[in-house]
């Protein structure tokens, strides 16, 4: 290991020879991730749009910042945030004790309940009794395993890297349900061809402890002034219809605490 | 089809990115075999120590936990010394140097090997009779050495090479966009994750193929004059 770790880093050091010298301090980096429709994804000319995305547009304008959008996997997100690759992070991470162990957060952008997903027919309740013995599929390192794993100890979670990998894996019945937010599984899913056999089994999950108070943006610890100053800037797009205008081209329903259609 | 036909630009630039990292990481798997392969067998037991540590180490780690560690840890690591030292306050370690880097130097331990057995495979003899023929080592090298080394070390380079291009889908761990991560981004924002992988997997078959054919060429001609037992 420790031969290891001086291996790296003299290979780190050899390739900062050809590292990027840091963009203009005022330039503010914010980490999207491109995957996650309806809040972020890409256009086949690769333009990211979506949801966050437009919202850490906005933000910017209402800070009146240069931004500059990285892309980045989910799985690195926090790291490379801790890593300066960026200095915030615009998606959809749910704000949660865990989480903020290692970052800090602005107030909530948006909140949407989670639910689970399973076929039409299922034959089963969603309710830890239910589900015991049950395979259900969530997102690996989102709140979803989290509260997964609290609520129904007894079932099998299997987890995916990728919230569209588990819509996938339920559509070809290796999973029995799935446990992701209601909104995502409305737009995505349930309302796509491959969703038509499902259907949300039980009701809303709100736990605080796993789900926290919502969708934040994320920042490095210390960062105050700028955690202060994107929350100012979210509640003044809230203020001035921004927020409400952008709401409006994704969904038919205000998703600042709001619900999917249909319920 | 007509999905691939819009996404087509996100796929060339994947493919082009791909190739890119391939292509630097083979110069630097070269460099660092050449270096390693010439370690190991030198008389120099320093050079030899360094050189088993090396391959002993980087083979025996996965690639992924490689390129995670020179992309983060290298990062957060040289932030440190910068803070530490104050001679820097930022530097930034870039996706793709990061990438071409570690696949390089993680290849580089297996192109060592490759290398060190085929100078090994040259008969010992060969090299006397060019000492008492009144050669002297650099002629010897490019003479003797150099061209049968390469005949001997071409099927290895071929496996290492195919290996290596592969490989390179590890980056789109870390943000790159290489064919793999813009495969899976369009797939992902489209909903036909399946039609994507395939142009993936198809792609990477074109890509794998023409090296086949090209190396074989390079075989054929380096093998000339050479009966086949």
């Amino acid at each position: 290991m420790f031969r290891r770790t001086i291996l790296s880093s003299v290979a780190a050091i050899a390739l900062s020879a050809v590292a990027l010298p840091l963009a203009a301090q005022d330039t503010l980096r914010i980490g999207v991730e491109g995957a996650y429709p309806p809040f972020s994804s890409k256009e086949s000319d690769g333009t990211l749009i979506g949801f966050d995305i437009d919202i850490a547009k906005a933000l910017c304008a209402e800070m009146q910042r240069e931004c500059e959008l990285v892309e980045q996997e989910w799985d690195g997100m926090i790291p490379a945030l801790k890593a300066r690759k960026f200095d915030a992070i615009v998606a959809s991470m749910s704000i949660t004790e865990e989480r903020k162990r290692q970052i800090d957060f602005s107030d909530k952008y948006y909140k949407t309940p989670a639910r689970l997903v399973a076929s039409k027919d299922a034959d089963f309740e969603g309710t830890p009794e239910g589900l015991a013995g049950k395979r259900i599929g969530v997102q690996r390192g989102a709140t979803h395993q989290c509260y997964a794993e609290k609520m129904f100890p007894d079932a099998e979670i299997v987890l995916y890297g990728s919230q569209d990998e588990v819509f996938r894996d339920l559509a070809l019945g290796r999973v029995d349900a799935q446990l992701s937010d209601s909104l995502i599984a409305q737009e995505s899913f349930l309302s796509a061809e491959a969703g038509a056999d499902y259907a949300f089994l039980g009701g809303d999950h709100t736990d605080v402890e796993c789900y926290g108070e919502g969708v934040g943006i994320a920042v490095r610890k210390g960062e105050d002034a700028l955690r202060e100053d994107l929350s100012k800037a979210i509640a003044a797009i809230r203020e001035n219809g921004t927020y409400a205008e952008i709401n409006d081209t994704y969904f038919p329903f205000d998703i600042y605490g709001g619900r999917p259609a249909g319920e | 089809m007509n999905l691939l036909l819009e996404y087509q630009s996100q796929l060339i630039d994947g493919t082009i990115m791909t190739l890119r990292l391939a292509l630097t990481s083979l110069v630097i798997a070269l460099i660092f075999g050449l270096l390693g392969a010439w370690a190991k067998l030198s008389a120099n037991r320093l050079a030899q120590r360094l050189a088993g540590a090396y391959t002993t180490i980087v083979r025996g780690v996965p690639d992924l936990v490689l390129i995670l560690l020179v992309f983060f840890g290298g990062q957060v690591t040289l932030n440190n010394i910068g803070a530490v030292t104050g001679l820097w306050s930022y530097v930034e370690v870039s996706q793709f140097a990061a990438g071409a880097g570690t696949i390089g130097v993680i290849f580089g331990a297996y192109f060592t090997e490759t290398f060190r057995g085929a100078i090994m495979a040259i008969p010992r003899g060969q090299i006397e009779a060019g000492i008492s023929c009144g050669m002297r080592k650099p002629l010897i090298f490019r003479h003797i050495i150099w061209p049968q080394m390469i005949r001997f070390a071409l099927p290895g380079f071929t496996n290492n090479w195919l290996v290596q291009l592969k490989t390179t889908a590890l980056v789109s761990v870390i943000g790159l966009q290489d064919l793999v991560y813009n495969a899976f981004t369009a797939g992902r924002s489209t909903g036909q994750l399946f039609t994507f992988m395939a142009a993936a997997f198809v792609i990477y078959l074109l890509l794998t193929g023409i090296s086949d054919l090209l190396l074989r060429a390079v075989e054929r001609r380096y093998n000339r004059g050479v009966v086949r037992a």
